[in-house]
Formats: structure tokens, sequence, C-alpha cells
């Protein structure tokens, strides 16, 4: 199956799931339609953007006129909708929302994509990265905790190690899950910055 | 020239930014023209610092056929070593599972990059400016870590000067390393200097930090896109006039440039 054909799958007429923020249903006719899910009960009264960089506008800045440079942080705006008639239409306009969220979602769940364990991501950088490897698991657990878990609407697949368990995630009943395959760049800048600090504190600059 | 790839996925990479909103703006810009002009049977984006991030996309192609195009100024670091990395590639052509994928060269080396400086150097400069009293500057990062960076410049300037272009001189200068753009008055004596940034986009560096070095704000400002006015050329420096242009990869022909490098890929590395 197409990605299209598998979000078809995934909302047939007259039904809705929840994607993060968003509130995606599809009317008797098969039109397609996405909101913020506070949104879900005043669909009839809310705006139209059909656009694809109409929608890309709207997750790029909050209410507050501030950059989302993660478009998965909580803090999506309200008060649009978008409709479709194709799933193929209707995947590009989610896409400018949560970019490539659905297709990670469908790739996991076909077991086609790994989830990649957060060692094996710290330990490939470079450049101004190249120490980021050098984490404790406790630092790991603090970025999970501190960084990831505020900061971001998807579920952690991966592990800290290869040889850490983690448990597999399972398709929602009401929503499609939003899930984290790989530590984005917040987590790797987190890894560096702890590192960092902890090198700072262990090694403190010699008083003159 | 279009190319016919009916079947292929075109993806664009750019760096993007967890800062500036209008880093990866260009990219997608571009990647709408050329979807819009069915060229392609789809076309993504993925970023380094923004989603989709390298490490996703693939999750979002569906093609057999990929030609990725880094939408990036110089051969170096980046294109190189960091995209090739996260997207796992290797050499001209990778075979990923059932997919072929092909590297193409960033867009900042292609040849057209050239005319493409010039025309955006005549265009801000005002009507009746002698351009033989003009000096043109191309401005690009520059880092000590790493001399393709500049190379990428330099070759411009050659370029440019080659092309027999009336202007007074044509000299390259960067942020972080000699000769530097902060210098500008004393690296030229022509009254009038136009400025163009070597960049992809009107973000942190070509937007933000390079107008506090010319002398054109006295600090940071907010991004272009923050902002209701644009910047407004000329700038007075007593007698001196300046000139200073968007980034050049926000020009609409980097679209083209875009499909360019694919052809170029077919005509020179496909094997």
């Amino acid at each position: 199956m197409t990605l299209a054909e598998e979000l078809e799958d995934l909302l047939p007429a007259n039904e809705a799931r929840f994607f993060g923020e968003l509130y995606l249903s599809r009317i008797e006719d098969g039109t397609f339609v996405a909101s913020h899910r506070n949104d879900m009960e005043i669909l009839e009264s809310l705006s139209t953007v059909d656009s694809l960089p109409g929608l890309r506008e709207i997750a790029k800045f909050d209410a507050n006129n501030e950059y989302r440079p993660l478009k998965t942080a909580p803090g999506l705006k309200d008060g649009w909708k978008t409709a479709a008639a194709s799933a193929d239409e209707f995947l590009k306009r989610l896409d400018c929302i949560y970019p490539g969220l659905f297709a990670t979602w469908i790739a996991y769940h076909r077991g086609t994509h790994d989830p990649t364990p957060l060692r094996d991501t710290l330990d490939r950088q470079t450049g101004m990265y190249r120490f980021a490897g050098s984490i404790t698991d406790q630092m790991a657990n603090e970025i999970m905790r501190d960084t990831c878990s505020p900061g971001c609407l998807r579920k952690i697949a991966w592990p800290i190690s290869s040889e850490s368990p983690v448990s597999r995630l399972k398709p929602g009943m009401k929503s499609i899950p939003v899930i984290c395959t790989e530590a984005c760049t917040f987590a790797v800048s987190e890894a560096r910055k702890l590192v960092k600090e902890a090198y700072e504190k262990a090694n403190p600059p010699a008083e003159s | 020239m279009p190319v016919s790839k009916p079947n292929s996925a075109l993806l664009i990479l750019g760096h993007g930014s967890t800062e500036n909103p209008d880093s990866a703006q260009p990219s997608w810009d571009h990647a709408d023209v050329i979807a819009e002009s069915g060229q392609f049977r789809s076309v993504h984006c993925a970023f380094w610092k923004e989603e989709p991030s390298f490490r996703q996309v693939w999750s979002m192609i569906e093609e057999e056929e990929i030609y990725v195009v880094p939408n990036f100024i110089s051969e170096g670091y980046f294109t190189r070593q960091v995209l090739p990395r996260e997207l796992e590639l290797e050499g001209h052509t990778t075979h990923l599972g059932n997919r072929t994928v092909h590297y193409c060269d960033p867009v900042g080396i292609h040849a057209t990059m050239t005319d493409l400086l010039i025309k955006r150097a005549y265009e801000i400069i005002d009507h009746g400016v002698k351009i033989e009293e003009t000096a043109l500057i191309i401005v690009g990062h520059g880092t000590n870590l790493n001399k393709k960076s500049t190379e990428a410049i330099t070759d411009q300037v050659e370029a440019i000067k080659a092309k027999g272009e009336p202007f007074a001189e044509v000299l390259d200068a960067y942020m972080e390393e000699a000769p530097f753009i902060a210098d500008w008055k004393t690296l030229t004596d022509a009254p009038t200097v136009v400025v163009v940034p070597f960049f992809i986009a009107d973000a942190l560096h070509s937007y933000q930090d390079i107008p506090v070095l010319l002398g054109i704000e006295k600090e940071i400002t907010e991004a272009a896109s923050q902002r209701e006015i644009f910047r407004q050329n000329p700038y007075r420096f007593g007698d001196r006039t300046l000139y200073y242009s968007s980034a050049i990869g926000t020009d609409p022909s980097l679209a083209q440039v875009i499909v360019d490098q694919v052809a170029y890929f077919d005509e020179h590395y496909l094997s």
C-alpha cells in the first residue's frame, strides 16, 4: 500500500482520529479535514487554509508569533482547517504541519524503519557535536525527562543503546501515534551541552 | 532546461535553523515551483536543523529512483561529510534496498551561479550609477576550518572577472576570515560598493549578522519575516554609497539551478 492508501485506510468516511494536536476527520463524501483538536467542535466556523505554503506558515509560528523550530513541540496554532478530496493531497497538507510524521509511523509499524539507538546517533556526530557521544546513561535519561518529554509530543521509540530494552509502540484506537524513531537536533545539542558542562566542572579553569 | 522524470523523486537538502524562521524558506519555495512544473513524480525537502530531518525523509519517499540536490553554496564539510553520512550515501549513486539514489552537486557550484550573481548586482543598484565606479563584493561565510568554504566564493569572483563585466573591482570577503567584510570601506576605494551575499537564505548570517558588519544596522535585528519592512538601499557612508542585496539563494532562478544539477548529474555521473 502507498502512504496515501494507508491514510485512507486509517481514516474511513465518517470517522475521526487524533494526530498530535491535530483532529483529522473524514466526512460522508470522503473529503478529508484537519484542524487543531481545540477546534473539533467548531469546524464549520473555521477559516480554510488549503495552500501548502499557508499551512507551513501556521506550523512555523505559535500564537505569539514565536518561531517553532520543532513542529511536534506543543503549541500548534488553532483557528484554521484544511480540507482535501484525495488522501494524496491530504498527506501533503499533514506534512506541512508535521513533516514526515505520518510516514515515520507507517514505516515503523510496517517494520521497515527501525529506531536508531541514542548512542548510535551521538557516536556518528562530527564537528562541534563530536563529544556528544560521551554522555552517561544518567545524562541520557535527563535529556528524555527534561528536554524531550516537556518539549515534544512524540513518544520515544529508540533505546539508549542497542542493548537497552525498549517496548514497541502500538497503534491507537482513536489516534495515529506520534513517534520519535531517532533523537533530533535538540536532543543531540542537549547531549553536547551536558558533556561540556560535566567537562568544565571536572576541569575548572586555573585561577590566574 | 526542464527535465522529465515522471517516475523519480527529487529531494532538496537544506541546512535549516532552530533559531531563524527564514533559513529553510528558499528550499520550500523552490520545491513548490519544481513540484508545480511536474518534472518529477514527487518533490521533497529535508533539513539538518529542521523537519523533516535527513534521517526521517526516506520514509516519506515512495519512488525507487531519487535525485538528491544539496541546496548548499559550497562543496565542503556539509556536502562531503554530513549529508552523505546522515543519508547513508556513498559516491554518486547509492543503492539503498530497492532504491537508487543519485547524489548531485550542490547548487552553489553550478556554472549558472556566476550570471545570477551579476544579475543580482545589476538589479539592486539604481539607474544612473556608474558601473565602472562600482566595486562588487561577493561575501561568504568563510571559516578557517575548511578551505573549500572560500573556494566557492573565489571561483565566482574569478568567473565574474573573466566575463569582462565593467565593475571597477570584483572582490571576495568573508564574515569569519580575511579579507573581512567588516573592512569593506578599506578593501576598495570605489565610491559605490554593491555587496551580494553568496548564501542560500536571508537568515542568520546574511540578514542578521552581515548588516551589522557592514554598518547598516547597529545591532542584530529580528528575522526578515518578523520585521515589517525589508531593508531599503542605498546606504550612505560619507561620500560612499553601499548597496546590499538579499541572499543569492532567494533568487527564483535557483529552482531552475536545482533542476539543472539533476540534468548535470545525468550527463556527467550517471553510469
